[in-house]
């Protein structure tokens, strides 16, 4: 997607920063969560019990319900259960598959794509999705500024989109791109979008009122929001790949991540999206709940400081010079045990890193051979550093090649509690080897701009990599350094300003190429050229940690087949084949827990009531006899 | 009251005149008050504006974040923020409450936001208020009549440990007790939320619901608030104990029980009667931490985010309306004051 630096970060931040309060506080509640009665079905009142429905739990609300201006990775889940894309992401090992386009073709001459559409396809209030409704959605992003901003990645070569026929979509495309075979441009009604104008559009919120659901052609549609609180869709029976079997689908929104591990525990939950190590080990042996840790598509990296300078190669910043040095950075690197951080940082949840793809994407990943690769080695990582120049001196400490004392500033992020961990490790490290260190913590958003002005030399940080590897690739060209406004400096998406004529070219070559195979060839080039550049030591590829009642639902379908998520996926596939394990098992006690609750918070009221009046009437008898 | 009412069964000529003379001493007493309370309210709305533009950090940025912007179109939504400081203060004095202000994150107006938010922190915060002041109120009462008693004793100590207990902590434990249920105590509450999903908040069983989500939240405001009124309250009655107009009542053949509600409690009421209306202007504000353990969609949780955004229109527009509320349950606590207490009264 185009959001990949927000489904990054934000997803990653907020993970963090509560595990920073979930961990104080599953320590002072671990002995009472351990007596806590797990197995309990919930009640009724709390609509995840009925057989029906399915309850997501997240620790973020959505966003924005307008797939035009939301941001949040939540909001798109929404988005992608709502409407249809023209191809999508397969669930085994995200190649491209059928989506509302059934085939596709690009022309000999890369100059034309045609999309073949389902034929009969309904939108859930049962008007027909043509052709046209495709290229509204797609002339809207083309010619709508606002629009742009969340999917101009996908549509920037387009030049042109049009129908012939009702079921036939054809783009002309300024030069080959690979893109169009992932244009996650989501299709929407245009019997509806039509008389939203572009002005309007910036603050429509695209929410459902009681009684009319938004219109959407995805396996569900939306039918309620509460700010806040929860989203609810309910199946959509004009779904092309068949209504789900699971007719209401529930998202709530929990603000504190140990809450949302009780819910899950007392089954007011069926899912936990994104726990904190913390809540997720609490979460072991809680009978009918099954945890899972799947393999991610982030990785946390420690970032150099190449030799920060505006995209015109103006230089910037104060980041140390010695930095810009490769074989400098590939010395640290030998320097660091990435074995040990992923244990400690991410208890062992993940795997340890290398390339700035990630193994999940097995055809794009590049892994270093025994020769290439870059292990933990102090000794090796000493002598590397004295052949550049940089001699221990008296006291243990190195110095630059000019004798002149040697120290770096590392920089974590305050409110991510494996940030920090990580950043003091890495100090560990560097002293290990003679290279003196200071560590400083800055909230994330001024990490992000002291980062910008090129101010540091080394962070620590992350990113979530989307199936396409284009955006990620694109940090490390020489064109995504920072830029100058109006005489003030601003940080665009390369956060260490590598910047190789080489691997420019590379990046350029991949974005022309149509044919996946060949593409990857140069993309696991690209990623080769970097490891032994080392602008980032990439350190870990750090697992999402979920949990579910397995006692009651089964049929989820992993992204990828191996060890992968079950929900929050590039695409929807779990929602469709989601079955309770038995119409017993979702069954309940059939007491509704919420009237009873309510009424009992209310008699409490009236009978206090009644005791405080009748108290008034006797006072009042008393003074009468004064 | 007691006190207020005396003196106008059968008034004299003389006394009219001085009833006028009062009245206008009064006008003047609740006009001087309304006017420093409008004068405080300027004086915040522009703070407020200059508060929020020394604060660090690129709102464009924010705004944009991940998004593929052109630099051509940054450079466009920079210049419209960075027009001149006195250019822009005079748009916000024209109209600070306009409608046309998006909230960064959410691009939605922001005042639409805090309306959605202000109605469940107004439940949480102000049942709970009502609620600890009517019985902390009690406590103190039957506390400072006997104090030293047993009733004392056990209900100051209790008070004061739920005072000093944390409220997220607190909070979390009633959760994992009532919510989930442990020590063969079933799970009778919901973990978090307001309303059940497909409830309509006007419904009979929407409003019981809404009821039952409430009961835990509330009940952890409560108990840490308790404290607050009923050492107050305790206090004001131990004040009145020796006091010779109780001396006075007692020798009249009251009742113990009479004496006391009749007249000490009245008197002993004041202070109370203040603490409970400052706080009440608190009630916007919310209560973050009992907020975000049982998910509560209130403001205090809407404004914490604001901040680590930070969403600065949202929270201009949020620190406005707790300012206004604070200041104004003030000036109504100052008048209320000056109606319950004469010797306040010109």
């Amino acid at each position: 997607m185009t959001v990949a630096l927000p489904r990054t970060r934000r997803k990653a931040q907020a993970r963090r920063l509560s595990m920073l309060l979930g961990g104080v506080l599953t320590l002072a509640m671990a002995p009472l969560a351990a007596s806590a009665d797990s197995g309990s079905p919930a009640p009724t009142g709390s609509a995840s019990a009925a057989a029906d429905t399915f309850t997501i739990g997240t620790t973020t609300d959505v966003d924005s319900l307008n797939p035009f201006t939301g941001i949040d990775a939540n909001a798109y889940e929404i988005y992608q259960l709502e409407y249809p894309t023209l191809t999508e992401y397969a669930a085994k090992d995200f190649t491209t598959v059928p989506g509302l386009a059934t085939s596709w073709t690009e022309s000999p001459d890369h100059t034309t794509w045609t999309y073949k559409l389902r034929d009969g396809v309904k939108w859930s209030d049962g008007q027909p999705l043509t052709s046209a409704d495709v290229v509204y959605s797609f002339e809207r992003v083309l010619n709508g500024q606002y629009e742009q901003t969340n999917y101009s990645a996908y549509t920037n070569d387009i030049a042109s989109v049009s129908a012939p026929d009702a079921t036939t979509v054809v783009f002309t495309v300024k030069r080959p791109s690979p893109i169009m075979l992932h244009l996650y441009v989501y299709i929407l009604p245009k019997h509806i979008w039509k008389d939203i104008s572009e002005t309007q559009v910036k603050s429509y919120t695209n929410e459902p009122t009681p009684g009319s659901p938004t219109v959407g052609a995805g396996a569900y549609t939306v039918v309620e929001r509460q700010t806040g609180q929860f989203v609810r869709l309910v199946a959509n029976p004009n779904y092309y790949g068949g209504m789900p079997r699971v007719k209401n689908l529930v998202f709530r929104i929990y603000n504190n991540p140990d809450a949302l591990g009780q819910a899950l525990k007392k089954g007011e939950v069926d899912y936990a999206d994104s726990l904190d190590t913390n809540v997720y080990n609490s979460l072991a042996n809680v009978p009918g709940v099954t945890r899972v840790a799947a393999t991610y598509s982030g990785f946390d990296e420690f970032a150099f400081n190449t030799g920060a300078a505006l995209k015109d190669g103006t230089a910037i910043g104060n980041g140390n010079p010695a930095l810009k040095n490769a074989s400098f950075r590939r010395a640290v690197s030998w320097g660091v045990d990435r074995k040990t951080l992923l244990e400690r940082v991410f208890n062992g949840y993940g795997s340890v890193g290398d390339s700035i793809i990630p193994p999940i994407y097995q055809s794009l990943h590049w892994t270093p051979t025994a020769d290439e690769l870059i292990g933990y080695d102090p000794v090796k990582a000493g002598q590397l550093l004295d052949a550049a120049g940089y001699k221990l001196g008296t006291n243990n400490l190195r110095t630059t090649p000019a004798g002149t004392p040697l120290s770096l500033r590392l920089l974590g992020r305050s409110d991510s509690a494996s940030s920090t961990k990580a950043i003091q490790y890495l100090q560990g490290y560097l002293t290990q080897i003679g290279i003196s260190s200071t560590v400083k913590l800055v909230a994330s958003d001024a990490l992000t701009e002291i980062i910008g002005q090129g101010n540091y030399d080394i962070f620590e940080w992350g990113w979530v990599i989307e199936p396409d590897p284009n955006y990620q690739l694109s940090t490390f060209t020489c064109g995504k350094r920072s830029y100058k406004d109006a005489g003030q400096v601003y940080a665009d998406l390369s956060d260490s300003f590598y910047c190789n004529p080489a691997y420019d070219q590379l990046f350029a070559e991949q974005s022309g190429i149509t044919d996946p195979v060949a593409r990857a060839v140069i993309v696991k080039q690209m990623q080769a050229l970097l490891y032994q550049d080392s602008p980032y030591i990439v350190y870990a590829n750090y697992d999402d940690n979920f949990a579910y009642r397995s006692d009651r639902w089964t049929g989820f379908i992993p992204q990828p087949e191996q060890n992968g998520v079950y929900l929050f996926q590039y695409g929807t596939w779990s929602y469709s084949s989601l079955r309770p394990v038995s119409a017993a098992a979702v069954a309940n006690s059939g007491m509704n827990l919420g009237l009873v609750g309510g009424g009992a918070v209310l008699a409490v009221l009236v009978v206090g009531g009644i005791v405080v009046l009748g108290r008034r009437r006797k006072t009042a008898t008393s003074q009468d006899r004064e | 009251m007691a006190i207020q009412s005396q003196g106008f069964g059968q008034s004299t000529h003389a006394e009219k005149r001085s009833w006028f003379r009062r009245n206008r001493d009064l006008s003047k007493f609740v006009l001087a008050k309304l006017g420093g309370g409008v004068l405080t309210l300027l004086f915040v709305v522009i703070f407020n504006f200059f508060l929020f533009r020394m604060m660090p950090g690129d709102p464009v940025g924010l705004y944009n974040r991940g998004r593929n912007q052109d630099p051509v179109q940054l450079a466009k939504l920079r210049a419209a923020l960075n027009r001149p400081i006195w250019d822009q203060f005079v748009t916000y004095m024209r109209n600070p409450f306009a409608e046309t202000i998006d909230s960064t994150r959410f691009s939605r107006p922001v005042w639409g936001l805090i309306g959605d938010r202000l109605w469940p922190t107004v439940l949480l915060v102000g049942t709970a208020i009502v609620l600890a002041s009517i019985i902390g109120v009690w406590i103190g009462i039957r506390a400072g009549w006997t104090p030293g008693g047993r009733f004392d004793r056990i209900s100051t100590g209790f008070t004061l440990i739920l005072y000093s207990m944390p409220e997220f902590w607190l909070g979390l434990v009633l959760l994992i007790v009532f919510a989930v249920g442990a020590f063969g105590i079933p799970g009778l509450f919901p973990t978090g939320g307001m309303i059940s999903p497909g409830l309509s908040g006007g419904s009979l069983r929407g409003v019981l619901d809404t009821g039952w989500h409430l009961a835990l939240p509330c009940l952890t405001l409560t108990l840490v608030y308790l404290a607050e009124y009923s050492l107050i309250m305790r206090a004001s009655v131990v004040d009145e104990l020796g006091q010779d107009y109780l001396t006075t009542a007692r020798a009249k053949g009251l009742l113990d029980s009479d004496v006391r509600r009749r007249h000490a409690v009245p008197n002993a009421l004041l202070p109370t009667m203040t603490l409970i209306f400052m706080n009440l202007g608190f009630v916007v504000g919310g209560a973050i931490t009992v907020e975000t353990v049982y998910s509560w969609p209130g403001l205090g949780l809407l404004s914490y985010d604001a901040i680590k955004g930070p969403d600065i229109p949202l929270l201009q527009a949020a620190f406005l309306l707790f300012s206004f509320a604070v200041i104004i349950a003030n000036v109504t606590a100052d008048l209320l004051y000056a109606y319950l207490d004469p010797r306040v009264r010109p």
